[in-house]
Parts: structure tokens; sequence; C-alpha cells
């Protein structure tokens, strides 16, 4: 019998890495059921929505600074675009826990999930990596992010609003430079592209195993449902900005079926 | 009598090996670090050391060698460098680099300022300025951190005074190469 390796986790059956050090103040969990999202806007729901993008900051963080270390061997100017990283996810987690505070919250009052950290940290590439975090993962928060701005004016938070919107400018560099530089290194090896295709592979077997039972509830009783009807509003005027093709933007849109509103410049501010 | 082209090339190289290993120490350390403050703090300082690194690898191509030309530090140096980044615990990472490395580097910073002629190799120095600016604002930074959290940096004195001496006995931060080898880029 193999020994456990200790670099890794098993959740539902599939091999994840093992997640990074964080304090013990904070509850790491890994199913969404064990979160605490409450629907709309309360005090406390705020909150929460905070810490959890929060977590989802420093997860970045770690995420960008661990692949120089791993890949030493890159192209220097991409070592620096992940450097820069680095930083732009240090002012997110610093921004987001400072506006946390200011509304009476504190780090570790809600679970977090390090679902990011755990897929990625199993890819053997840079590419892969930039592919499923930058490309993925950080272009589905841009289009969260769009929305959710909305949702804190119409709650008339115009500071978290404001605060939101910075670091959605900062992302939408992230998702443009591992555009640029994933489209550059499958130029340069087309192996590259089958790399790719076996992380996605892996994200979306992850996701099917972790995914909520029909009607389960999250640890507060709110209703999950499934992440695939859960597709936010495609944010396709950001999706531009971040050198996706057309191409690209219109089968995001098809996989979200359609639900997601036309371009701003089509359809008016988004709703 | 300033320095040759071929030494400051070599020096500049040599800079820039130190702040990128410096760059991979500090992300490594990120993710293994559990306090979310000193997570922030070496992220941010991931970048500094970044473009110290950048600005260090294009002056080395100014000075008639490969772009971000790089050669290792001495053998003491390095062991220095690999004794701190094997630490593992938070405030010896705090101590071994603010209290520790960094100062130690700008005295080799400055050394090399003194060593070399501020007016043939201005565009060096304005770099290494630079360099030091950035490790004024690590510290700076770190300081303010202990004053908001200070049992982050809680160590055993004799650890502490055991890397400062191994730090403060390696006077040569550049390489001396053996008889034959060449010190200086191809």
């Amino acid at each position: 019998m193999n020994a456990p390796n200790p670099d890794t986790i098993e959740v539902r059956g599939v091999v994840l890495r093992r997640d990074p050090a964080r304090e013990p103040c904070f509850m790491v969990v890994s199913l969404d059921s064990e979160m605490h999202e409450w629907p709309g806007m309360s005090e406390q729901a705020r909150r929460e929505r905070l810490h959890r993008h929060m977590n989802n900051e420093i997860g970045g963080l770690e995420i960008a600074a661990q692949c120089p270390s791993d890949f030493p061997d890159a192209p220097w100017e991409l070592r620096m675009e992940l450097a820069r990283q680095c930083w732009d996810e240090t002012r997110h987690v610093r921004l987001l826990y400072r506006r946390l505070v200011e509304l009476g919250g504190r780090k570790g009052e809600f679970p977090v999930s390090n679902f990011e950290w755990r897929v990625t940290g199993m890819l053997d590439s840079l590419a892969a990596r930039l592919a499923v975090q930058n490309r993925t993962f950080e272009a589905g928060q841009m289009d969260i992010v769009g929305k959710v701005v909305d949702d804190w004016r119409a709650a008339g938070d115009e500071r978290t609003a404001e605060m939101l919107e910075g670091i959605l400018a900062d992302e939408i560099q992230h998702v443009r430079f591992a555009n640029t530089w994933l489209r550059r290194l499958a130029q340069d090896d087309p192996r590259v592209l089958m790399k790719i295709a076996a992380a996605i592979r892996l994200l979306a077997t992850v996701t099917a195993a972790l995914a909520p039972e029909p009607g389960e509830l999250n640890a507060v009783g709110t209703p999950i449902g499934d992440p695939r009807e859960r597709v936010p509003m495609v944010n396709v005027d950001d999706r531009r900005l971040a050198a996706f093709t057309e191409d690209e933007i219109r089968e995001v849109l098809r996989q979200a079926g359609f639900r997601a509103l036309l371009p701003r410049s089509e359809s008016g501010p988004r709703a | 009598m300033g320095m040759s082209v071929r030494a400051r090339a070599a020096a500049i190289a040599t800079f820039r090996f130190v702040m990128v290993r410096i760059m991979e120490m500090l992300a490594r350390w990120v993710p293994s670090t559990p306090e979310m403050e000193v997570k922030v703090l070496f992220g941010e300082h991931i970048w500094e050391a970044a473009q110290a690194a950048d600005a260090l690898g294009h002056r080395a191509f100014e000075l008639r060698s490969p772009l971000h030309f790089t050669l290792p530090a001495a053998d003491g140096y390095q062991n220095v460098l690999d004794g701190l980044a094997g630490t593992s615990g938070t405030a010896e990472r705090l101590r071994g680099f603010y209290d520790v490395l960094l100062p130690g580097l700008e005295r080799h910073f400055r050394r090399y300022l003194e060593a070399t002629d501020g007016l043939l190799d201005a565009p060096s120095v304005r770099v290494v300025e630079q360099i030091l600016q950035r490790s004024t604002r690590m510290r700076d930074a770190y300081l303010a951190l202990l004053r908001e959290i200070p049992r982050l940096a809680e160590v055993d004195p004799a650890w502490h005074e055991e890397i400062a001496r191994a730090e403060a006995a390696q006077l040569e931060l550049i390489r001396v190469p053996p008889p034959g080898e060449a010190s200086t880029p191809p």
C-alpha cells in the first residue's frame, strides 16, 4: 500500500493539493454546504461576502506566488507579471480586510474554502495554472464582481462598490496577461494546448465531484443550487479588455445559456 | 580609479542573482506562512525584489552583457541565503530577512556605490540607489507590522545572533573566480 502523499488530500474521491498555511482562527472547509453564505445584503451577508472575497484574494496571492518558485525557467517577463500580480492581490486583501473591519467583521468570522488553490496546485505546468487560475477562475471573478458592484451600490454602500471597481480593474490585467502569454506559449509549443485541455478536464472532474446535491442547503440554511445554474452574467466589456477574442466570448455566453446580457454598448448599463 | 566595465557588469549581475533569489524565497514563503498580515507583507515584497532584479538585468545589458545576465553570488553568501530560505517559522523568516539579510545587502550596495565612478557609472548608481530606497520601504513596512503585532518577531536570541554573525562574515558578495575562470560575461 502506498503511503499517503503529504502534499495532497482527498475529497469525495478526488485528489487535491493540501491547503496553504492558515491561522487557527480560520475554519477551512471543502464544500459549498459547509459555507455560511446568506442571500441578500443584510449586515451579516455583507461581512460574509467581504470575508469570502478576502480569502479568495489570499488564495490568488498564494497561487501567483507559488508559480515563480515552481517554474524558475519561465520567461522572465512572465515571472514579472506574476510578481506584479502578487502585489495586486496583497492590496486587495488589505482593502477587503479594512472594509470588513469597518463593518464590524473580523478575520476568521466565517468558514473559508481554498478550492482554487487545491485545484491549481495539482497542475504541473505554468500554462495549465494560468489557464485555470487566471483565465478561468479570475475571469469568472471578473464576471461576478462586475455584477456585485451594482448590488453594493443598490444597497447604499458606495464605498465598497468603489473598492470593488478598483479591484476589478486589476483583475482584468491578470486575465489579460494570462491570455496573452497562453497564446504565445501555445504558439511556441503546441503541446501546451494538451496540458491546458487536461487541466480543464481536471477542473470539470473536481467541480462535478464536489457539486451539491439537488436541493442541498448550506450550513446556515441557504439553498445552494447547482453551480451550473448559478452562472453569473458574463462581463463582456471587461472580457474584451482582458484579451478574450470575440469567439471566446461567444463561447462563454453559450455556456452561460445566453442568460447574460449583451455588451453594455449594445444594451446600456449592466442591470 | 573606478571599476572596469567587466567588474561593474559582474557586480550588477551578482546583485541580480541575489534579488531573484530573494524574490523566489519570499514567493515560497507566502503559502507556507500562516499569518495573513505576513503573507501580505511577503507578497508585496516579491514585487519589490522582482523590479530590482529587472532593473539590474537591463543595466547588465548596457554593460556589454546579455539581457538579464546573472552571476551566482559567492558560496558563503549563498549559504546564508539557503539557510534563511530553509527556515519555517514566521518570526525567524521576518527577523532573518528584514533585520539581517536586507541591512547586510544594503551594506554591499553602499560599498559598490563607494567603489564605482559616480559619473561614468551613473546609470548603475541610479539603479542601486533605487534598490536602497526599496529596501528602506520594505523594512519600514516590516517595522510598521511589528508595531501592530509585536509578537510576530519573537525569536530565540541565540538563533538571531547566529544568523547575524553568519551574514556579517560574508565580506564579499561577488564571487572571486579561480585562476583561468572568467568572472565576467562572455
